[in-house]
């Protein structure tokens, strides 16, 4: 079966870690969330994918290449222009990208799926591809109930008995919402419906099409269904997401490693040795990372490949990127580190530059900024760590 | 490196009037502390709401004047985004009092 991942767009909220990246691959557990998506839609033979790229498509095209590590075909739909040696982004939205392939090759010929590429989700599509040829709609919504608190969020639906929408609301202000179920942003089309979507203009599914095949009162359907959907919308939702799949409220997402003990998962070639440090799950130690004896990890963590945590360092309910040296001075509490932004949970972010922190924070793989004042702090602090590791390490 | 001072309810408070404090201010930053502080054992308010960057020497030099205390306490006031964060990796946010402003930093 056919279908298209949505991965246009910008994350604009989820900066900075989009500095670099686009969207659908903001790391969850280190893994791009794209590529998760990928593997559910291979598990139920969606394996002919275009995807849409815009914002710094390079990125995407060149890690996801033809999908064959996946077992699917990939094809990329650019959206931009090159402009003296330089792509320019100009993204036509959800409902323009579509569009815009289908004016190409008349790629979808048959009943076929969308996704938005910034989430994760167990839908089981064989199930949701058969509710949707029953009903027999140009088009089905996905969807979830949700708390009030969250539906501000996303589109909501209101549907009749069988489930034919009524009316469709975009991002509902507080205490407005039509109804608490709400859009996923996984739709099942049938390619009748390019007749409602404009050609060469920007324009979206859930703002522009879902409301004029409501005003025109066509058939399409919304079709709550149980499964686990992690909409990755937010710094804050990174880090959510990430505690949750920890902590075993999420079941079912790949966690890195082998679990060497209880909530701990450890990765090949590293150097720890967990009964002389102080360690509380759940954590995610990388492959190729060193911890000294005496540091202090508190999870949820997840801390990346070929790192180096001296002793007396502590870190605690944060995501840290690959190739951090961390020195026995540093105390990382509800932060995460990432490619040389320390962005706390809310999403406030400063770079380590900034801080001035590279004494204590930096890459391993520079030379290492000297600190005089280290060891001083480490005891007005009272970082001990465990033995004799300082004495150790500088003979 | 300008430094002022002034009495609030009692309490010293030393202004720092610089926006760095590095390699090339720890030392000066630490000589006009030391000239202006009380007797020993007594607590000072610095004021910090001037300073953006601070890095290991800076900081090792508010280390320096809180050993000079013996014992005294230092609250640091109106710290900046940059240098909160550089207290908090270091856990110096556990050791030094760190307050919004200097009225906070009295009352607290």
């Amino acid at each position: 079966m056919r279908g298209m991942i949505l991965g246009a767009g910008k994350g604009t909220r989820v900066r900075p870690i989009t500095a670099s990246i686009p969207k659908p691959m903001i790391p969850i557990l280190r893994r791009p969330l794209m590529e998760s998506i990928i593997l559910q839609l291979k598990k139920f033979g969606v394996d002919e994918l275009i995807v849409n790229t815009s914002y710094l498509a390079p990125v995407l095209e060149s890690y996801f290449r033809d999908g064959f590590q996946y077992g699917v075909e990939l094809c990329y739909s650019y959206e931009g222009e090159l402009q003296n040696g330089e792509l320019v982004g100009k993204a036509l939205g959800s409902g323009g990208g579509l569009k815009k392939v289908q004016d190409q090759s008349h790629f979808f010929d048959d009943t076929f799926v969308v996704v938005c590429g910034d989430a994760w989700f167990d839908l089981d599509f064989k199930e949701a591809i058969d509710f949707h040829r029953r009903s027999g709609g140009l088009a089905t919504i996905i969807t979830k109930t949700l708390p009030d608190d969250l539906l501000v969020r996303y589109g909501v639906v209101k549907t009749d008995d069988n489930g034919r929408v009524l009316a469709f609301q975009e991002k509902p202000p507080v205490g407005t919402a039509i109804s608490n179920q709400v859009n996923t942003g996984i739709y099942i089309f049938e390619p009748e419906i390019f007749n409602y979507i404009p050609a060469d203009k920007v324009s979206d599914i859930g703002g522009d099409l879902f409301p004029e095949l409501a005003r025109q009162r066509l058939p399409f359907y919304a079709k709550n269904f149980d499964f686990q959907w992690l909409d990755v919308g937010n710094i804050t939702d990174i880090w959510q997401v990430t505690s949750d799949v920890l902590s075993g409220k999420i079941t079912g997402y790949p966690i890195p490693g082998h679990e060497e003990r209880p909530g701990i998962h450890i990765g090949i070639n590293c150097v720890v040795d967990l009964d002389n440090i102080h360690i509380s799950g759940p954590v995610v130690i990388g492959s190729g990372t060193r911890i000294e004896k005496g540091a202090n990890l508190i999870g949820p963590l997840v801390i990346g490949q070929n790192c180096f945590i001296e002793a007396g360092a502590t870190v605690k309910h944060s995501i840290i990127d690959d190739y951090t040296f961390l020195s026995g001075a540093a105390s990382v509490e509800d932060r995460m580190l990432y490619n040389g932004y320390c962005i706390d949970h809310q999403g406030n972010h400063i770079t380590l530059e900034e801080i001035g922190a590279r004494w204590i924070l930096q890459d391993v793989r520079e030379a290492q900024v000297p600190s005089d004042i280290s060891a001083q702090l480490m005891d007005l602090s009272g970082a001990v760590p465990f033995g004799d590791t300082r004495e150790k390490r500088s003979s | 490196m300008e430094i002022s001072t002034s009495q609030h309810a009692g309490n010293l408070v030393i202004h720092i009037h610089a926006n760095r404090l590095d390699a090339a201010s720890a030392m000066t930053f630490k000589q006009a502390v030391e000239a202006a502080l009380p007797d020993k054992g007594a607590g000072i308010i610095l004021d910090l709401a001037e300073v953006s960057f601070m890095d290991s020497s800076g900081l090792g030099a508010v280390v320096a004047v809180h050993k000079g205390l013996h014992g005294g306490q230092i609250k640091v006031v109106g710290l900046q985004q940059a240098v909160q964060e550089l207290f908090r990796l270091t856990r110096m946010d556990r050791i030094f009092q760190c307050h919004g402003s200097v009225n906070e930093a009295i009352k607290a």
